[in-house]
């Protein structure tokens, strides 16, 4: 089980990043090395400034907005703690006084945060199962919703066992020593494999690690084209 | 499929993946919000009737031969094998689908559905199945530009025949001829269409702003965009570049066409002259007191059809109403945000196709024929010819009452001395 533990939590995790990083980076070479088009694709009427609004539309999803509203909550609570736990998983590996502005223990929220993402994931995979978005998807849609989901609730089933039901024994300096660890390339993984709640961290771990190997290969490749996509939009 | 085939068609694909195309190929989330976007959904709520599924059936086959997990794991995409059986759905795509691009303003990401579909269009046309109609009608035009001293004299010939009407509807200046061809230096290379109806109110406008214009030899359609042939429409759209070289002419004035001023106006890349449509024309002689109008004219309410091509992907949306309000004290908005106007249902070569269409063309425009009639205007008037045909149909067909009419000739018959 030892090796089990330390694969998930060592080397798959290198693998992971490196599979993350050098999979992005083609993504965009390979796009980027493809001819433009000489020819306009945009639509009217046009608002100025274009990248402005290119990135309004990026972020704040008008046009969800407009269409669907309850899929726009979900998508922007998503999208928002999203952010904050990825802050969150950044506080872990290294102290930032700024965000500590707003005062709390890591992670931000109160434990809310997770619950939410997981509500928003599930409705996201729910939606998928009504027509017409159900002929539309395929089966990597679903299975990066529920690769993600259960990413989220292990990951945050952690935040919630600490602070719901007072569950000290693996605290947040022992997550903090083993995410910095790895980070500083000298792995240390005995604070988090000795105590009986270790199997939630490996899952958690496992299942992001997955899930940041499939994301450069998948259509979650919006996170960057988003903004060229609706730059050409707005001309 | 034999195997031959395939490449040459998997070459043809890979020659539509630039920039944007990967970007729209590699994007979509298959959210589904686009879904409510398209008339044919919205008039016959089918799934293959959604942008994304339409879109679909040319990012699986891309998905299958150029990325990763159609070697990997092709069933997590639904990957597509190119073979005959997805010619028919290819087909259905593409052909149900007008390119009005009313669904990239839905989609977060702005995915163009049209672009995408212009993939499925030069697959059937690489493999033989693309409307012949249309590809023939294409090659006509091409054939046009090649030979054009054989016809210059029957064009010359038919256009003197419409020079009297010209004069019926503005008797300008003696000694100066009401269609002027071949003008070098002149101010605007008017290109209309086959049909005196483009013509003949043009060119009474035109003579009433006392424009230094020539007409064109050729058509302003371009049935090569229609079909999704680049290589065609490209050689149909040189034939005016040329023609506009060669007159020097500081501007070239496409008349009621949608695809060909979208065509001439944002696809062409860079030109050493002005493009506008003639509603733009129209519009600047109206604010420079060249034209006048007179309101009396029509003492009808008036609504207008924004032509995809035109307003939402071309840019002419202030325009027709500022025509409009010379034209009457009663125009009616047809959608509040133009942007979000529905298409007629007649773009991409549907209503060149004819009757072959016009079932598929009458179903999926209810929502059309249905925000119609809820202006209760009595003057539908547009600036597209597809546009005109397809409402003048569907005017028929729903038994909407409308007297459908361009907006240029409304202009010419208001015409105030
Ligand atoms: S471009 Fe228009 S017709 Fe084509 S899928 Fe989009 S909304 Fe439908
Ligand atoms: S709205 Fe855009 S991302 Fe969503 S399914 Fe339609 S095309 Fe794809």
């Amino acid at each position: 089980m030892n090796t089990v533990y330390f694969f998930i939590l060592v080397p798959m995790v290198y693998i992971a990043f490196a599979v993350f990083i050098i999979g992005m980076a083609a993504q965009v070479i390979r796009v980027l090395k493809k001819p433009k088009l000489n020819a306009s694709l945009r639509i009217y009427p046009e608002e100025k400034p274009r990248w402005f609004w290119s990135i309004f539309d990026s972020i704040l999803l008008p046009t969800v907005w407009r269409h669907n509203k309850a899929l726009w909550f979900f998508l922007i609570a998503f999208h928002a703690s999203f952010i904050l736990v990825f802050l969150g998983h950044l506080e872990l590996i290294t102290e930032m006084k700024w965000i500590q502005l707003i005062k709390h223990e890591i992670f931000l929220g109160k434990g809310f945060v997770g619950l939410i993402m997981s509500i928003a994931l599930l409705f996201f995979l729910f939606r998928r199962f009504i027509s017409p978005t159900k002929e539309l998807s395929v089966p990597e849609d679903y299975f990066l919703l529920v690769l993600l989901f259960l990413t989220v609730v292990f990951g945050s089933e952690m935040d919630w066992a600490r602070r719901w039901y007072d569950y000290g024994e693996m605290s947040v300096d022992a997550y903090r020593s083993y995410l910095s660890s790895i980070f500083l390339l000298s792995p240390k993984i005995a604070d988090v494999t000795t105590s009986g709640h270790s199997f939630m961290l490996v899952l958690h771990v496992f299942f992001a690690n997955l899930f940041l190997m499939f994301f450069p290969f998948s259509h979650l490749i919006h996170s960057i084209f988003a903004f060229s996509l609706n730059k050409i939009r707005r001309g | 499929m034999e195997k031959r085939i395939r490449e040459e068609l998997l070459a043809l694909f890979k020659s539509k993946l630039s920039r944007p195309m990967e970007m729209y190929l590699e994007t979509c989330a298959r959210c589904g919000i686009c879904t409510e976007a398209c008339h044919a959904y919205a008039s016959m709520p089918l799934p293959k009737y959604t942008p994304a599924y339409r879109a679909e059936v040319v990012r699986r086959i891309y998905k299958n031969y150029f990325r990763w997990q159609g070697k990997t794991v092709p069933k997590a995409g639904e990957c597509k094998k190119l073979d005959e059986t997805i010619i028919d759905e290819l087909k259905e795509a593409a052909y149900s689908c007008t390119g009005c691009r009313r669904c990239m303003v839905y989609c977060p990401f702005g995915i163009d559905t049209q672009q995408i579909m212009s993939i499925a269009k030069l697959l059937l046309v690489g493999a033989h199945a693309e409307p012949e109609l249309l590809s023939l009608l294409a090659d006509v035009s091409i054939s046009k530009g090649e030979s054009i001293d054989s016809f210059k004299e029957g064009f010359l010939e038919g256009v003197k025949n419409l020079e009297e009407e010209v004069v019926e509807k503005w008797r300008h200046e003696a000694g100066r001829t009401p269609i002027p061809t071949e003008v070098v230096g002149a101010e605007i290379l008017y290109v209309a269409l086959a049909g005196a109806h483009s013509i003949i109110p043009a060119a009474a406008i035109f003579n009433a702003a006392k424009e230094n214009w020539t007409l064109s030899f050729f058509e302003a359609v371009n049935f090569g965009a229609f079909v999704g042939d680049p290589t065609k429409t490209k050689i149909i759209m040189d034939r005016i570049i040329n023609e506009a070289k060669r007159l020097k002419v500081k501007e070239v004035c496409i008349c009621e066409c949608g695809t060909a001023f979208r065509v001439m106006s944002q696809l062409s890349g860079s030109r050493p002259f002005k493009v506008s449509s003639i509603t733009e024309v129209h519009s600047r002689y109206l604010k420079e007191g060249r034209i006048r109008l007179d309101k009396s004219k029509f003492n009808v309410p008036i609504t207008y059809h924004d032509p995809c091509q035109i307003a939402r992907n071309g840019g002419v949306i202030d325009e027709p109403r500022y025509i409009l309000s010379h034209l009457t004290d009663n125009f009616i908005e047809m959608s509040q945000d133009p942007k979000y106007n529905w298409c007629c249902g007649g773009g991409g070569g549907l209503v060149a196709l004819g009757e072959e269409t016009l079932d598929f063309r009458m179903k999926s425009a209810k929502v059309k024929a249905e925000q119609i009639s809820k202006t209760g205007a009595a003057i539908l008037a547009t600036a597209c010819e597809n546009c005109h045909t397809q409402l003048s149909n569907l005017n028929e067909h729903y038994k909407l009452g409308m007297n459908v009419q361009f907006l240029s000739s409304l202009v010419s018959d208001a015409l105030a001395k």
